[in-house]
């Protein structure tokens, strides 16, 4: 193909260089037209239009020539570069067989796997498949049917709780309830679930509710099982401390409600919703001291549970310290709760205390019998004891209260002593009791649980003991653990029910050991005990005569007490009583104690010496002045003060004008002696008391003892010669008197008639006191006192009587001296008085005539103990000179108005 | 201690020793019953306001010794009763035979008038009786005493004897038999009437002239 017409430009392997460069030229001139697609161009149309012109045939010639020409070069070139091409058409061919062979392998291969394929699905996937399905369906199944059960579990919760609760399984209930919740919670997706879960909040509120009111139940009585099993299911549902604070809301409020039960049964319309103190009002008095007791064992209850749920805390503290926050804040919350519990302590005691309190206000304490009012105390002497183990409280408000109703409830009891010793001594027959002459006021049963203390022998170590009891209103070691007995949760047992014994002593309620003086002074005393201390010798006082006071020994042994005497000895007994269990205010006892005796030493003075009809100026002791003048001060005190009281009113009964019973003397001796007696009791007991009152107190008895007490027998004088004033009557003894002549020359042998009418009064008088003797056991001191104010009272007749005398001689001055001595000769054989007493009166009186002038004008100016006239007498008639007479009657005369 | 009442009447509690004169007493003012009382020494007191008609009336009770040797201390509250329990104990015919003589010391030494009922105590002992109700009764008529029977243990008729003597007293006062102005009658006005029995009197005698200086 070589000679094909290659394209110009193109390969043209056999055509020169020359050929090829012209070829190439040719080509170059072709028209770019002519390389346009046959579709687009038509060749023929083209070269006719660019036909030269006008057309002539060389130009056509040479057009043709070219275009011929060009034609050839373009062919040439043309198959120059087809053979060119020609090798690299071939290899592509190759290739394109050898692809195609691979396809053909490619698709058998496919078809044989898409065979084995439709063979596997056939015999392996469906089956398989199924089973697949199946499983999946199933488990859907299950936990539909799991959901189905929990909701059906849930629904039952409520009963469950409910059956939980009755069990008082609280714990698992909460649990229960808190484990629907979350199961609840965990299926939201459920619509019913909803519905269920608001009930299931309902059952947890109504549990709570249930918890709340098995809290309030412990308040009563706590249970350390139940509590446990609380505090448990609080713990759970994360309110241990809010239920705490429930807890003691609830302890509050069961004070308060006990209280209120506590009264309830005994009031007489409980109908009617009342406050409690209104309550306490509305209580009869009469029911009172049951009503305390009930209220205190009702308050004991609660204290006593909170006692147990503090102790519980207590023991069951188990704070490890620990870094986990978690546990910090438990610790924390422990923390609170320990303290609020110990305050809680102090918050219960002060609602009880104040609840006590309140009822005792309204309770009219002040109106109890004394048996009543001390089993009142009782009872709260053993709050008060309680309520140190409780909270360790000393109750100063309780003690206070206590105190303050104790001094106003024996002022008032006093009074009623005081005025039932009004009436004693108005009605008193001033009549000698007959007691044995052994008698003291340790005979007496009210003071039997005082001898041991009044006992000398014994009296230094008792007293001792007494001192270290009564001054302390502590209870001591042994009543604490006897308290705290009752705050365990075995014991149903309170410490109020001893006072719930009929034969419970007060000892027993104050926790005083019982007086055994069977081991120490069991000899005779158990017949005194008996009050049997009267003479038995002495069953008719037809056989007194054998009192006569001849026989000295007898004399000395007599004891002369009155029934009130006795009977204020009693009241004293009893006043000890009450100051045993009252210690705080044992000086108050005592003070009014003494009082009972001012009133009756009082009252004698009063009822003896009413008709004491001579000047009194030397028959009272300075002493006895006072003590009567502090005495009638606080009698006579008018009404704005209610502690005075009323003046007893002299008897009418008594016969105190007849001179044959020497008017009233033996009364009047019964009267005196029988406060002397009194005295003297008092100070038997001095030492008790004296140890019985604090220290700085004791002064005070000392100068009741020193100032009153010793002063008592002070009395005999002025009362006695309310007696021994009228033995001899001093108109007609006077009279008689100035019948002597004393201006005699000579001294007289024979004494003078009057003394003679004086004697036989004595001796008329000494015959009634014989006979006095017979009634009361008169002993030698009060005989001597009489019979001294009988002296007393003749030697100032005498002197009265001499110094009536205007004209006296030293013969008339011996007759004196003569007259008097044979009056005392006589005086002291009646008597039996030696020497008879106050004769210096008369003798100094009668002597001091014959004493120079200036020795005379000393004893005018220092002698007081006589009046003026007595003096005045005395000058004119011993002074001859008429100018030392006038001097000293000057003097005598200034004494009273000195200058 | 405002008590306030009309009249006061003394009265007494008379009888032989261990009749049970004190437990009656004690029983009436309300107090409790003791087995083994201890006798009495001289006279102990009571009083107790009671109503009677519409009229509370206050009575004053002096409880007596019954033994023999505190006569001579006893006696002088005789003096002036308005009204007197004789008490005799009906376990014991002795105490019953001394009543004569327990009369005759209360019309001879209280008021003539005075107005006494006869009481068997220990009547709960009904098992050793020795004094039978009627000869009792039979005495009281002979007597012109009120009776009844008591038991200071049970306090059956206590407040009865109290009450009934009291009466008794109250209507001879109305009849005008017995005159409360009567020194000596045991009657007085008490602190709820206007009328008062004539005040205290001031009885602090001078000391007279006498002649002599003591």
């Amino acid at each position: 193909m070589e000679n094909r017409h290659a394209p110009p430009g193109v390969n043209s392997r056999s055509q020169t260089a020359a050929q090829s460069a012209a070829d190439l030229e040719v080509l170059r001139e072709i028209d770019h037209v002519y390389f346009s697609p046959t579709s687009e161009f038509d060749a023929a149309r083209y070269v006719l239009e660019h036909a030269p012109s006008p057309p002539d045939c060389v130009a056509i010639e040479a057009m043709f020539s070219k275009l011929k020409r060009q034609q050839q070069v373009v062919s040439g070139k043309a198959l120059h570069l087809i053979s060119q091409q020609r090798d690299n058409c071939d290899r592509e061919f190759a290739e394109i067989q050898n692809i195609r062979a691979q396809l053909s392998d490619t698709l058998d291969t496919c078809k044989k796997a898409r065979e084995r394929l439709k063979t596997a699905s056939n015999h392996l996937t469906i089956s398989t498949f199924v089973i697949l399905a199946n499983v999946r369906k199933r488990q859907i199944i299950k936990s539909v049917l799991k959901s189905l059960q929990l909701l059906q579990s849930l629904r039952s919760v409520e009963n469950d709780v409910a059956e939980f609760l009755s069990k008082k399984e609280y714990y698992e209930a909460i649990d229960l309830i808190l484990k629907g919740k979350k199961a609840a919670a965990a299926h939201k997706e459920f619509t019913c679930i909803a519905d269920l879960a608001t009930r299931l909040q309902d059952t947890l509120d109504m549990t709570e509710e249930r918890l709340d009111s098995v809290l309030a139940s412990i308040c009563y009585n706590f249970d350390e099982n139940v509590f446990k099993k609380l505090k448990k299911a609080y713990d759970l549902l994360g309110k241990t401390q809010a239920a705490m604070e429930q807890l003691h809301m609830h302890y509050s409020s069961a004070v308060n409600e006990s209280a209120l039960e506590a009264i309830k049964p005994y009031l007489n319309n409980n109908s009617m919703e009342m406050k409690f103190q209104e309550m306490c009002q509305t209580v009869p008095t009469t029911k009172a001291p049951l009503c305390l007791l009930n209220l205190c064992e009702k308050l004991f209850l609660v204290m006593k549970s909170y006692y147990l749920l503090v102790s519980w805390h207590t023991k069951n503290e188990d704070t490890v310290p620990s870094s986990n926050v978690f546990d910090i804040e438990k610790n924390v919350s422990r923390e609170y709760i320990k303290q609020k519990l110990k305050a809680g302590l102090i918050r219960i005691w002060n609602d009880v205390q104040a609840k006590v309190s309140t009822f005792l206000k309204s309770s009219g304490l002040e109106e109890f019998p004394f048996e009543k009012f001390i089993q009142m105390l009782g009872i709260l002497r053993k709050l008060t004891q309680v309520a140190e183990i409780f909270c360790g409280d000393k109750s100063d408000l309780l003690q206070d209260f206590i105190k303050t109703q104790s001094v106003s409830y024996i002022k008032n009891y006093h009074r009623g002593r005081m005025e039932e010793l009004k009436l004693f001594l108005e009605n008193e027959g001033w009549e000698q009791c007959p007691v044995k002459s052994t008698f003291n006021l340790q005979n007496l049963q009210e003071f039997k649980q005082f001898r041991k203390y009044l006992n000398p022998f014994k009296s230094d170590t008792s007293i001792a003991k007494t001192q270290s009891d009564a001054t302390s209103s502590a209870p001591s070691q042994d009543d604490s653990v006897y308290i705290s007995k009752y705050f365990t949760q075995k014991t149903s047992r309170t410490p109020f029910e001893i006072f719930r014994n009929e034969n419970v002593t007060n000892d027993d309620i104050f926790g005083i050991e019982p007086e055994s003086d069977a081991s120490d002074e069991s000899d005779d005393e158990p017949d005194e005990l008996r009050r049997d201390f009267v003479e038995d010798d002495r069953h008719d006082y037809t056989t007194t005569n054998d009192y006569i006071p001849t026989s000295p020994s007898k004399l000395k042994e007599s004891v002369i007490v009155t029934n009130t005497t006795l009977s204020v000895l009693r009241n004293c007994g009893q006043y000890l009583q009450i100051s045993r269990y009252l210690p705080q205010i044992s000086l108050e006892v005592i003070m009014l104690m003494n009082q009972l005796f001012d009133y009756y030493f009082y009252a004698v003075h009063l009822f003896f010496t009413s008709d004491l009809d001579v000047a009194s100026s030397t028959l009272y002791t300075s002493k006895l002045n006072l003590v009567l003048k502090r005495i009638s001060n606080s009698i006579n005190v008018s009404t704005e003060d209610n502690a005075s009281f009323e003046c007893p009113s002299i008897p009418q009964h008594l016969d105190m004008d007849s001179e044959a019973n020497l008017h009233g003397l033996s009364e009047r001796i019964v009267g005196v002696e029988s406060v002397i007696f009194l005295a003297k009791q008092y100070e038997l007991l001095h030492p008790y008391l004296e140890s019985i009152v604090a220290q700085h107190q004791r002064m005070i008895l000392e100068h009741f003892r020193d100032n009153t007490l010793a002063v008592v027998a002070d009395l005999r004088m002025p009362v006695y010669m309310c007696s021994a004033s009228k033995a001899v009557d001093a108109r007609s003894a006077l009279i008689a008197m100035s019948q002597v002549r004393w201006d005699v020359k000579n001294v007289a042998v024979e004494h003078s008639p009057y003394v003679d009418m004086i004697i036989r009064k004595i001796q008329v008088f000494a015959l009634r006191l014989e006979n006095i003797s017979s009634k009361v056991t008169l002993n030698l001191e009060v005989i001597n006192s009489i019979w001294s104010m009988v002296s007393k009272f003749i030697v100032h007749l005498l002197v009265e009587g001499f110094s009536n005398a205007t004209k006296c001689s030293n013969g008339g001055r011996g007759l004196m001296q003569l007259d008097y001595r044979q009056l005392f000769v006589k005086l002291e054989k009646i008597s039996r008085l030696k020497p008879v007493p106050f004769q210096d009166y008369v003798d100094r009186y009668v002597k001091a005539y014959y004493l120079p002038r200036n020795e005379l004008e000393c004893f005018v100016k220092e002698k007081t103990e006589y009046s003026n006239k007595h003096l005045l007498a005395l000058v004119s008639s011993a002074c001859e000179n008429k100018r030392d007479r006038q001097a000293l009657s000057a003097i005598v005369e200034n004494k009273d108005n000195p200058a | 201690m405002s008590e306030s009442y009309e009249y006061l009447f003394k009265f007494l509690v008379i009888g032989s020793a261990g009749t049970g004169k004190s437990s009656l007493l004690n029983n009436f003012i309300g107090n409790k019953f003791k087995e083994d009382r201890c006798h009495t020494i001289g006279v102990e007191f009571g009083s107790k306001i009671i109503n009677i008609g519409g009229k509370s009336t206050k009575l004053q009770i002096w409880d007596t010794a019954g033994q023999e040797r505190f006569r001579s201390v006893t006696r002088s509250y005789y003096r002036g009763a308005a009204g007197a329990l004789l008490v005799y104990d009906i376990t014991s015919r002795d105490s019953f035979n001394a009543l004569s003589n327990w009369l005759r010391d209360a019309r001879t030494l209280a008021s003539p008038n005075i107005v006494i009922l006869l009481v068997g105590n220990k009547k709960d002992l009904e098992e050793s009786r020795e004094v039978t109700f009627t000869e009792a009764s039979q005495f009281a008529q002979d007597n012109e005493l009120m009776f009844l029977e008591s038991s200071a243990k049970s306090g059956e008729n206590v407040e009865e004897a109290f009450l009934k003597c009291s009466k008794t007293i109250l209507a001879k006062i109305e009849t005008g038999e017995l005159d409360p102005e009567r020194i000596g009658s045991g009657i007085q006005y008490g602190t709820g009437t206007s009328k008062r029995l004539s005040a205290p009197k001031k009885t602090v005698r001078a000391p007279s002239d006498c002649a002599c200086h003591v």
